[in-house]
Parts: C-alpha cells; sequence; structure tokens
C-alpha cells in the first residue's frame, strides 16, 4: 500500500513494499533485512494491522507461506521463518533475537536428510526435496515473548501469555500462563 | 559548553560517542552504531574502565533513567544491554556475543495496562517505551565470564569468579565461583579459586 507523505512516521523505511504485503495505518517496519528472504507469492503472503512497530523484523517466508499480524504490536528484530502459517494477534510482544518458526526445515529421517542435502545444494536444481512437516503457529491477543525466546512449529500460545527471555517452547501455552526454560515449562498462571 | 564531537577513526558507521559517555583513555570502542538505542541522561550513561573494551554486536539499549558501569579490562563482545536503572560489569569480565543483559521488562505484566503502553508507541519518535515497568539492578562480578545467547534476567548478581555457561538464561543470584548452566540456569560445580595461577608458566 502507498504511503505516500506519510513515510516518515510508519510505512516501510526501506524502500518499495512487495506487492503481496499489507501494512495497517500507522504501523511502521524498519530493517534491511526484514524481506531478504521474502519468498512468498500468495497474493495475501504478509497483513499487519494498524500502529505496530516492527523494528529489524526479519519475514522469512516460503513460496506458499502466509503471515498475519494484528493490530498494537511490537516486535524488536523478531525472526519470522514460515512455510506455512504463522497467525499473530493484537498487542503482542516479541524481543530482540525471538524465532518462530512452522517448520523444523528439514527431515528427521537420515536418509531423507542426505536427499534433502543433495536437493539443497548448489548442484541440486533439478532435484525435488522430500516432504518435511510444517504445523501453524498461532500466537493470541496479549502475549509478551522475550529475547532469544524460540517458538516452535504446531504452538499455540493463549491469549495473555507470558514468555520469559530465553524459552524455548514446544507445546501449547495455556492463555494467562508464564513459561520458562528449555524445554518451557509453566511456572505461574494458569 | 558544547563538547567537541567524538568520533571513532575506525568506525565503519557514522556515528558519535553520546556526551555522557565516559572513556577510560585505554578503553576501545569499535563502533559508536553501539549507541544507536542509547538514551540515557544520566551521567555518566556509560562508562568504561581501564583497558575495557566493546565490540560489534554490542547495543546499549540504554533508557533515560538508565545507566551501565563497565569494569577495568571487561571485554563486551556483543551483549544486548537493556537498561532502564543500572548494569554494572565488573573488571575482568568476559561477555560473549549475543548475551542478552536486561534489568527491566519493559512492558507491564498486566495484560491491560500492557495495552495502553502498546497504544502509546506509535505516538513516539523514535517508537521507543517510555514505560513505567520496573527496573531491577543487573551486577555482574568481576571476573565472570558470560557464554553466547545466555540470558541475565533483572535483579540478578552474579559473583566474583563465576562462569555462566552458553545459552543459560539466569533468573536468580549466582554463587561466587561456581559454574551455572541450563535454561533457567542450575548450579553444575564450583571452581577453586586459585589466585595465583594467573602469574605461573
Amino acid at each position: 500500500m502507498s504511503s505516500a507523505g506519510t513515510a516518515a512516521t510508519w510505512g516501510w523505511a526501506g524502500g518499495e513494499l512487495p506487492s503481496n504485503v499489507t501494512l495497517g495505518a500507522g504501523t511502521l517496519l524498519t530493517g534491511d533485512f526484514a524481506f531478504k528472504r521474502f519468498h512468498s507469492t500468495r497474493a495475501d503472503a504478509l497483513t499487519i494491522g494498524r500502529d505496530c512497530t516492527m523494528d529489524g523484523a526479519q519475514f522469512a517466508l516460503g513460496a506458499t507461506a502466509r503471515v498475519t499480524i494484528g493490530d498494537f504490536c511490537y516486535f524488536t528484530n523478531a525472526v519470522l521463518l514460515a512455510e506455512l502459517e504463522l497467525h499473530i494477534g493484537s498487542y503482542v510482544v516479541i524481543g530482540w533475537n525471538a524465532t518462530i518458526a512452522d517448520t523444523d526445515f528439514h527431515p528427521i529421517a537420515p536418509a531423507e536428510r542426505i536427499r534433502d542435502s543433495l536437493a539443497c545444494s548448489p548442484l541440486g536444481k533439478q532435484l525435488t526435496r522430500p516432504e518435511i512437516p510444517k504445523r501453524p503457529v498461532v500466537i493470541g491477543d496479549d502475549v509478551w515473548i522475550g529475547p532469544n525466546a524460540t517458538v516452535l512449529k504446531g504452538v499455540t500460545i493463549g491469549d495473555g501469555a507470558w514468555i520469559e527471555p530465553g524459552a524455548l517452547v514446544t507445546a501449547d501455552v495455556p492463555a494467562g500462563a508464564r513459561v520458562l526454560g528449555n524445554p518451557a515449562q509453566i511456572v505461574a498462571g494458569s | 559548553m558544547t563538547a567537541v564531537a567524538r568520533t571513532l577513526p575506525w568506525d565503519w558507521y557514522d556515528g558519535t560517542l553520546p556526551d555522557n559517555v565516559e572513556l577510560d583513555d585505554t578503553a576501545y570502542v569499535e563502533t559508536t552504531f553501539s549507541f544507536l538505542l542509547y538514551r540515557s541522561e544520566r551521567q555518566p550513561g556509560v562508562s568504561y574502565g581501564k583497558g575495557s573494551s566493546s565490540y560489534l554486536g554490542t547495543m546499549f539499549d540504554v533508557g533515560p533513567s538508565g545507566r551501565v558501569r563497565i569494569g577495568d579490562y571487561a571485554l563486551v563482545h556483543g551483549a544486548r544491554i537493556i537498561c532502564d536503572d543500572e548494569v554494572v560489569i565488573g573488571d575482568h569480565a568476559l561477555i560473549s556475543w549475543n548475551v542478552v543483559l536486561m534489568d527491566t521488562y519493559r512492558f507491564s505484566s498486566d495484560p491491560g495496562v500492557r495495552r495502553e503502553e502498546l497504544r502509546s508507541v506509535p505516538a513516539a519518535l523514535p517508537r521507543v517505551l517510555t514505560g513505567g515497568a520496573e527496573a531491577r539492578r543487573i551486577v555482574i562480578g568481576d571476573n565472570v565470564w558470560i557464554g553466547f545467547d545466555a540470558v541475565v534476567l533483572p535483579g540478578v548478581t552474579i559473583g566474583e569468579g563465576a562462569v555462566v555457561g552458553a545459552k543459560s538464561v539466569v533468573t536468580a543470584d549466582v554463587p561466587a565461583y561456581s559454574v551455572v548452566a541450563g535454561n533457567p540456569a542450575r548450579v553444575v560445580r564450583t571452581i577453586p579459586k586459585e589466585d595465583d595461577d594467573v602469574v605461573e608458566d
């Protein structure tokens, strides 16, 4: 969307926005790496609501991936890795260097991984990669995610949950819970 | 009273050292990029001790009331320092890359209050939180070594000579001369003090 005349206070600070990205009014995107790995060709690849601040966030989206983000979110250098779907609610805070991924990117079975390494190599352009599990990540409203935290594929984080810095979230987090550790455990709430 | 703008001859970033950064003559700052998020109004806001240094990747995300003290010979090799009160780094401390030292969560733990804080962000220039989340001082003792990707949470004191393993999340005080590791970090062993080893062959 055009942000002519208002680019100083909102819009994408890095030039032309990919045509399949929609930013709500008052939303500001900064950082040199926001779209360096943005490969999604979906028409609705990335939708961000109003009055969000995405300072240095990286949107690494695969060819068919889709990411939606609500209103009034505040991300600092968050890394969003999507091959399928990430849904992030409103009033969500994501701290520096926190990572959210909806896939493990490579298969677990050793033989499959050899096949994958060949397909990923500079010599493997005509090979197809093996099927790799992807499961959507859903993050509710009012969730706070600390710096260096990680959220893995298939996880649903309930409204108002608090993810402590450095936590590695491998399972669903109930609404209002506070989790900490690797793997993340509930330490308060819910 | 206007001080001459201090630049660093080797700096790749076109910035200056803020006036309230106190630098010992023997200290080394790799780049003023480290001060991109720096907003401290304290005097000094950051102080570098004798022979101390900060390198690329170190970011002083210091609010108006925050202050960071870097001890003599301390080596800060890429810490994200989120500070609204005080972060003290002791003499001879070694801080690795992607370490987070935070004396505040910046946001309220109450979702309702957090909404108000987030609604105020878009009007701020630059867009930073000025909110009143509680800040609790962090102290990294003398001769402490913190491994890469570790996080030190608000209010924590790490005792002299301790070692914090890579990727640890330190949620509670660490006793002097102990090794902690894990997330959350636990004491995995203690280390003898052996004062004189440093001068032996």
